[in-house]
This record gives structure tokens, sequence and C-alpha cells, in this order.
């Protein structure tokens, strides 16, 4: 099977088993709602691509001149802008763009041997699902203990410095903060690897299956090389995760405190509830609410994020791709990444608002 | 009850998940990349121990900034991956490792000789040799690569042929081991094309001739050739590793039994990553200041005088203000190379007063001799002749690509301006643009007067170094017709017609006098402003160490030909 096909069941499946829950045993406006909601993530996603598609065109420059250089002549340049279809009317490749899409076969690359993008994907989405999967759990652990650790010692001194914390942090840029904790844990002190995603000897002999190396060390058996892998996972998640954590804390310090000013909480005080089941039960569950819907507006930007982890970490995932393939004006490649990204934040976007409405009684459609 | 979906859903998804990754897909890896669990290990070249460690089990480990483009002979032009064939494969003659201008026989047992008319070069392969994987090298299989693939199929955009069409008309094989290259005209600089990457014997398992000819930039691996190591596996962007060839018959023969090359995205990651003993070499490409930080370490930091120069393109067509003589003068007058290289690359880089940088064949300091370095008296004189003065400026803008040559171009750009803007006639306006636009804007010639741009050469021979300018347009400053080759003034025919000469003569004394010649007039008409040339810098641990039996042992015998071979170098 291959990897793009594996990461997606990986990512798609909790979907789908909420989506078969719903469709089995929701009310049938929340059907309805799911529904439209998928059949608006189809011309969003098409949208976004086209635009893409466009733009891309406008701009200056070109794959062929850009990958050959100074150094190809004018009848090699004329002949690979015909192979790859860029002498074409515009409307003509933009049909068979849509194509691609549609099979979910991409194509091929227009530079850097033109291998089936598909490939190209395969190899580097993982990479990133495997850099963002935990750092959004690291910023979200963070900012759910912090920020109602924040709320519940309001005016304190613990608060101030939380707060503090939380501005701070997420003022920080990503690469400067990447630079200390290479320079500190990895030149420094010696305890955790610079860059890459698996030492270099342990991996040459892991195979990929899934590309995503913790769960190809898993499935090998290979417990040195799961070693490796979480070890070279540890800077860049702390990197993009607590980065990422200012906002949760924040989100999460003020809807505690909210909630927890409301009549209810007070109710149930009143009546003798736990103040344990009466905090992390009644408060925070209510105070989740948005902070979930904040995961699926983040999720942007955690991608953003990842393309400078990336590049400070030498980690070979879709942000240094699309950096490269935005540089070459290789059209098909960025296309295809941005549709991926699409796809992806579609995907949980949907897959929290579905959330959403299960957590939320009180949301109709 | 809603709790008790939710966990079922889960549990569902989890069960999911894991049939999904099951053990059973395995076998379903990507392709291309070829990330694949070794099922064969092939015998490592030696068994010898050097220090404790058998050779088989030492590893040595490469970064690198560089990425793979192509692994196909007959496509590859990138310096990255000419250095990986040139670890797989052999050229029929190779450059000495360490050297930066012997060559020896390497596939063929002697040099070749041209026949009287310098039409034709033949040569000689070594009896009984054979690919990594036991397919004969044989003149026939050799001559079928480069008639069906190097020089026919550029249809698919490769750029090797650029290196074959122009040179060789057709190769035949007179036997099983001799091949005879017909010849395009006499060309002096035959052999050193032929130690080139696209006439390494490619394997034809996996780059087939023939009706099946096409280009394979990313073959399956293994890939095997006829050098001392093959590809085990690679994946892009990640890491490539290398074994020795079991079937290697030349003389550099691996002291380790692994090669690991690990990519970086940028300099910054390697340089952390050799300090803290992730890799065992950072080669290629690492700016000033982190040369200057790893310096103060307690690694290696050794400088090998390389090939890649920098340069301004100075755009002679008609409504440039390049076109005028005087301006290009006084640009050649005002600059101040060694001022470049202190202040904004920390002495790492050194002052190009030719086209052809020094150690080439008839290089000279032409530009020193002619307009002096700086000489801004002179410079206001030459602006003068042309009505330049502090009241009446020069307005010039200067292109350049501030990503594409490394971050330090910008700095080095902003000091240009200052040099140029010192002679009170000249305000300089920098532009800055992003490089794919850039080149083929540069190349064009219709945007920019000065724009800057580098070059890496192809073959060692100051031909490589002058003829790219001169020919077709000569990649912008348009001192040639693009499609005739004809000059646009007389000396730049006469340029044409020299270069011409020296390319057809065999007699290397005689083309160091006319390259003499050319470089007098080059500067003359100031065809473009050399810079700099920058050297390589190849950072290493205590435990590296270079071959004895080459010539540049503290470089890990990495020559003057940039070429890195990896089996030259051992590792603790």
């Amino acid at each position: 099977m291959h990897p793009l096909t594996i990461t997606f069941l990986i990512l798609g499946v909790p979907a789908l088993a909420a989506l078969v829950y719903i469709y089995a045993r929701g009310s049938s406006a929340l059907r309805r709602y799911v529904t439209t909601r998928i059949l608006l993530t189809l011309p969003m996603i098409l949208i976004l691509a086209s635009v893409v598609f466009f733009v891309l065109r406008v701009l200056p420059g070109d794959p062929v001149t850009s990958s050959l250089g100074p150094k190809g002549s004018p009848e090699v340049k004329e002949q690979l802008r015909e192979n790859l279809g860029l002498n074409d009317p515009i409307l003509v490749q933009y049909v068979r763009f849509l194509g691609d899409i549609v099979t979910l076969d991409f194509g091929n690359a227009m530079t850097s041997g033109q291998r089936p993008i598909a490939d190209e994907l395969g190899e580097r989405f993982p990479a990133t699902i495997e850099l963002i999967v935990p750092s959004a759990i690291l910023a979200l652990s963070i900012g759910l203990l912090f920020g109602t650790a924040a709320a519940l010692r309001r005016k304190r001194a613990s608060d101030y410095s939380m707060r503090l914390y939380s501005v701070v942090i997420y003022a920080m840029p990503v690469f400067w903060l990447g630079l200390i904790f290479q320079l500190i844990f990895g030149v420094r002190l010696g305890w955790l690897p610079t860059g890459g995603r698996i030492d270099a000897v342990i991996g040459s002999g892991l195979p990929r299956v899934t590309n995503i190396l913790t769960i190809d060390s898993i499935l090998a058996g290979d417990w040195q090389a799961f070693g490796s892998t979480m070890s070279h996972l540890v800077l860049p998640t702390l990197t993009l995760g607590l980065i990422l954590s200012g906002v949760f804390l924040r989100l999460t310090r003020i809807n505690v405190i909210e909630v927890s000013q409301e009549d209810y909480i007070a109710a149930a005080r009143a009546r003798g509830i736990k103040e344990f089941v009466v905090r992390y039960k009644h408060s925070l569950k209510n105070a989740m609410i948005p902070v979930i819907t904040l995961i699926g507006l983040q999720v942007a930007i955690l991608l953003g994020g990842a393309v400078l982890t990336e590049t400070v970490f030498s980690w070979p995932g879709m942000g240094r791709y699309l950096v490269d393939r935005i540089s070459s004006r290789d059209f098909t490649a960025v296309q295809s990444s941005v549709a991926m990204f699409a796809m992806f934040v579609a995907l949980i976007s949907l897959a929290v608002d579905i959330l959403y409405s299960l957590l939320d009684p009180r949301v109709k459609y | 009850m809603i709790r008790k979906a939710q966990l079922i859903g889960v549990v569902a998804a989890l069960a999911l998940v894991a049939a999904a990754c099951s053990p059973a897909t395995t076998t379903s890896s990507s392709t291309t990349t070829a990330a694949t669990t070794p099922t064969t290990q092939a015998p490592v070249a030696t068994t010898t121990t050097e220090g404790t460690t058998p050779i088989e089990d030492k590893v040595l480990i490469i970064g690198t900034t560089d990425a793979i483009s192509s692994l196909d002979g007959s496509d590859a032009y990138a310096v990255h991956d000419w250095e990986l064939l040139k670890n797989i494969g052999e050229g029929l003659l190779v450059w000495e490792p360490g050297s930066g201008d012997k060559l020896k026989p390497g596939a063929a047992q002697d040099f070749g000789t041209f026949s009287d008319d310098g039409l034709s070069y033949t040569i000689k392969l070594k009896p009984g040799l054979v690919f990594g994987d036991g397919t004969p090298l044989t003149a026939q299989a050799y001559a079928d690569q480069i008639n069906e693939r190097l020089l026919v199929l550029e249809g698919s955009g490769g750029v090797g042929p650029a290196l074959g069409q122009p040179y060789v008309a057709s190769v035949e094989a007179l036997d099983d081991v001799t091949v005879k290259f017909n010849l395009t005209g006499t060309w002096g600089f035959f052999e050193q094309l032929l130690a080139g990457a696209p006439y390494i014997p490619l394997n034809p398992t996996q780059f087939p001739a023939g009706s099946s000819a096409a280009l394979v930039e990313f073959p399956d691996a293994p890939i095997y050739g006829n050098g001392p190591f093959y590809i085990d596996s690679y994946v892009l962007g990640e890491q490539t590793v290398l074994k020795p060839n079991p079937n290697y018959q030349g003389d550099r023969v691996p002291h380790v039994g692994t090669v690991i090359i690990r990519y970086f995205g940028n300099p910054q990651a390697m340089a952390e990553a050799v300090q803290a003993g992730e890799i065992d070499v950072a080669w290629r490409i690492l700016g000033p200041e982190l040369l200057a930080q790893l310096e103060g370490s307690d690694l290696h930091v050794e400088t090998i005088s390389g090939g890649a120069i920098r340069y301004l393109i100075l755009n002679h067509a008609a409504g440039f203000v390049t076109a005028d003589p005087n301006v290009n003068k006084a640009l050649a007058s005002l600059i101040d190379r060694d001022d470049l290289s202190d202040r904004v690359f920390g002495g790492f880089v050194e002052p190009l007063y030719s086209p052809v940088p020094p150690g080439f064949l008839g290089a000279t300091d032409v530009f020193d001799d002619v307009y002096g370095s700086p000489n801004v008296d002179a410079a206001k004189a030459f602006l003068a002749a042309s009505g330049y003065t502090a009241d009446n400026p020069l307005q010039l803008q200067v292109a350049y690509p501030p990503e594409h040559y490394g971050g330090t171009v910008a700095d080095a750009m902003q000091v240009l301006k200052e040099q140029f803007e010192a002679s009170g006639a000249i305000q300089v306006e920098l532009v800055a643009q992003e490089w794919s636009t850039y080149i083929g804007a540069v190349i064009g010639g219709a945007d920019y007067s000065v724009s800057l741009l580098g070059w890496f050469y192809d073959y060692p021979d100051p031909d490589n170094y002058i003829s790219p300018f001169v020919s077709n347009g000569g990649l912008g400053t348009m001192i040639t017709d693009p499609d005739t080759n004809a000059g646009i003034n007389a000396t730049a025919q006469e340029i044409v017609d020299l270069m011409a000469e020296a390319a057809s003569s065999g007699d290397q004394t005689e083309r160091a006098a006319l390259y003499d010649e050319i470089q007098k007039l080059y500067a003359d008409l100031v065809v473009t402003l050399p810079m700099w040339f920058e050297a390589e810098h190849v950072v290493y641990r205590d435990g590296v160490s270079g071959d004895a039996a080459f010539g540049s042992l503290d470089q890990l015998n990495i020559g003057g030909t940039i070429e890195f071979n990896y089996a030259t170098v051992s590792v603790d």
C-alpha cells in the first residue's frame, strides 16, 4: 500500500468512524449538517487549488528556466516545455490538473526528475504528520494544563507567570527557538540530535512502510530505531509545540474563568458537588468547546510553523518540499501540495466540527 | 450513551489503523526512493582492518546541503550528482584524487591517442571490466551508451548532451575493449571532457540504450556502476547509503564499509551536526560566518581552491547603459576585490582578476593589470568621457538573486554599491530578484544592465570559463548574436575567432598563448566583471583522515577538481 494512502487512512479512520456513528445514531439535523459540510469542502479545495494554479502561472519564471539555469540550450528548454505540457493552452493544463486532483494521481513533478508527485508526497507528507501531531498534542496539553491552573490561581504569581509565558512564547520566532534548542541540547549538552528524523546508520536499515518512522520502527520491531526516531522528534516537537501552546493557554484560562462564573457552576457548588467534579467536569468540559474550535483553526498555522521547523531541523517534510518547489516554479508539485494541505485542513476542520457537535448538545444545525 | 459510542468509534479507528499498518504491507514500500531493507550485502572490497575496527564495520557520515537532482549520467549536471556518479562509477580517464589538474587512466588501460587530423580519439578499456551487479562493461555497451543516450536524449530535457553533442559525432567499438570517438572537430580539451560524469560508463541494465533509452533520473536502488561504491539505498532529502562495490577493479579502494550522505536543509543545521558529532564530515556549503565559528572549535576546517566564480554580467546590447565601453571600464576600475573579500567574506574567498581562475591554463590577472584594483581617478575619467559627473550621475541598476548564492551575496552587493558610488558619478540601485524569475531575465538579455551570476566549470579548462559568456548571446552579455554567434563589434568577433582557434588546438602551449590574448581582449571589452572565486571548505572531526596514497591528506584528498572521493577517506 502506498505510504500516502496509509497516512490518509491513519488520519481519516477516526473521522470515518465518527461519520459512521453520526449517520447511524445522529439526529437528522446533524446528518444534514455533516453532509452539507462535506459537500462544501469539495468546492473549497477546488477554489484553493484553482487559485494556486492560476497564480503560479501569472508569476514570472517557469520551471524550465529555473531548473536548467544558465546551462540549458534554448532547444533543450523548448523541448522540455513541450514535454511538460507548458506549451498547451492554459485551459487544457487546468483541465489536466483537475483530472489529476480528482484521481488523486497528481501527475508528475516538473522538476527534479519529474517523479510521480504521489511518490514525493508519500515521502514528505508522513514526515510532516509525524512532526505536527505530537506538536499539537504538546501544545494542547500545555495549554489545557497550565491554562486551567492559571484560571484556578487567578491573580496569583503563578497566574501572572503563566500569562507572561504565553505571550513570550507565542511572540518567539520558531527558527530562533529551534536554533537555541539545537545549540543547548544538541551541541553544548549533546543530549539530543540537532536535526534529521533518525540516526543515519540506524535509518539506513529501517524498512519504510508508512514513512512515519515511529510507526515503521514499531512495525519492524526495531526498538533502537524507535528510540532514535523519538529522540529526533523531541527538539522539533518542543519548538513547534511550545510556540503554539501560548494561544491555547490563554484561551483555556479565559474560558475556564468565564465558565466558572456561570450560574450553573455556582448551582453545582451549592448542591454540594465535589469541587474536583465541578472544576474538571462542569467547568473544564464547557471551557473546552472554544478551545476545540481553535484546534481546527490552528492546524493551518501548525502547517505554516512546520515549514520553518522543518527547515531549522533538516526535517524532510512538506514544508521544505513546498519551499523548494515554489522556488523552482514546479507548478504541479506546488498545486498538488497545496491541494494536499487543503484536504488535510478540511479533514481536520470537519472532524472538529463533528466533535464540537458531539461535545455541545446545545449546538443545533 | 454518547461516551460509549465514542469509545466504540475510537476502538474501531485504532483497529483499522492497526490493520492498515500491518506488517503484511512491508513489501509495498515506495519505489524510487528505495529505502528498502538491504536484502543482499555485497562483500566489502577489503577485509583488512585499520585500527581496531574492521573496515566493513566502519561508517563514514558526510553532511551536505546539496541535493540529488538526477543520477542519470546522460542528464546530471549538479555538483552533488556528479560527485555521486564519480563514486559509483569510474570514467575512462579520471582526475587523480587530491589533484587539480592531473588526469590519469581510470577504466581505460592507458591514455588514448588522437588521429593525425585530430578528428578521432581511440582508447582501450581495461579487459574484463564488470559493473557491480556483474553486468559486463564492453566497448560495444559503452559505445551504445554514448551514441544512444548521451548524444540523443536531449528531447527529454537532459542537459548532459551539452557536453556531448557539440564535441562527439559518434562512438564506435572496434573490438571488445577498444573505443573510438569520432569528434565533431579538433578539441584541445577532449580528454578533460572524457573525465566528466556524462562519459562515465552506465550500467545498461538500469540505463538502457537503444529503442528503450530514456532518462532515468532516479533509478531504483541498488544502483551499480563500475566505481568503488554502489548506492545501496537513498531517500531524497534525507540520506544516501553507499557500500563498497565488490567488483571494483580500480585503485580507489574503500577504507570504510558504509558511506552515508546526510542532506541538510540549511548550513547552520549542518554546522551544528558536525559540532555535535552526528556527522563526520561537513562538505558543501558553509558560509563564512559558520566557517569562522567552526575554526574556533576542535574541528578541522580545510580550504580547497575551487572552481566556482562570481562575476557581474554586463549587458552590451544597445539601449543599456553598459553598451557604453566607458561605463564598463569605469566599473572595472572601481571594483575593489580585496575589500569585498575581507569585509564580506572574512577572507574566505579569493579576488578574481580574470574570467579564468588562477591555476587554470593560461590564467592571468588581466583586470588588475589593465584597470588596477581599484583606480577611482581612472574611473572618473572614463565616466566623464561619457558625460557622467557628480552633477549628472550615471543611474545604474545592479540585479542579484538574494538567496541563490547564499545570504552573504546581499552584503557583497551593498559593498559593491559603495565602491561604485565612490566615484561620485554613479548612483546604484540594487534590485533583488528571486532566482526563477531572475535567471530567465539575465539570460534573455532584455531586463538588466548589470547582474550577478555564478559559474562552476563543466570541464577544468579556460574554454569553459570564457566560451559561455561569449557564444550565442553569452548568457546575457550579448556580445554576440544569440542566433548567428556573430560579434557585436570587431573585438567581440576577434574573441569569438580566437576562442575557436584555442579550442581546436591540441598544443597546450599554443592554447595558453591564445587564452592570454583572449583575456586581454575580454578585459578591454569588459565582457563580464570577474569578482571573486570561491574556495570550497571541508570540515571534519578528529579521527577522519585522507588516504596517504593520494595527494592532499588534510583536505581529505579533495583536489582542485572539487571531487570528493569517498574511497580515499578513512575514519576511526
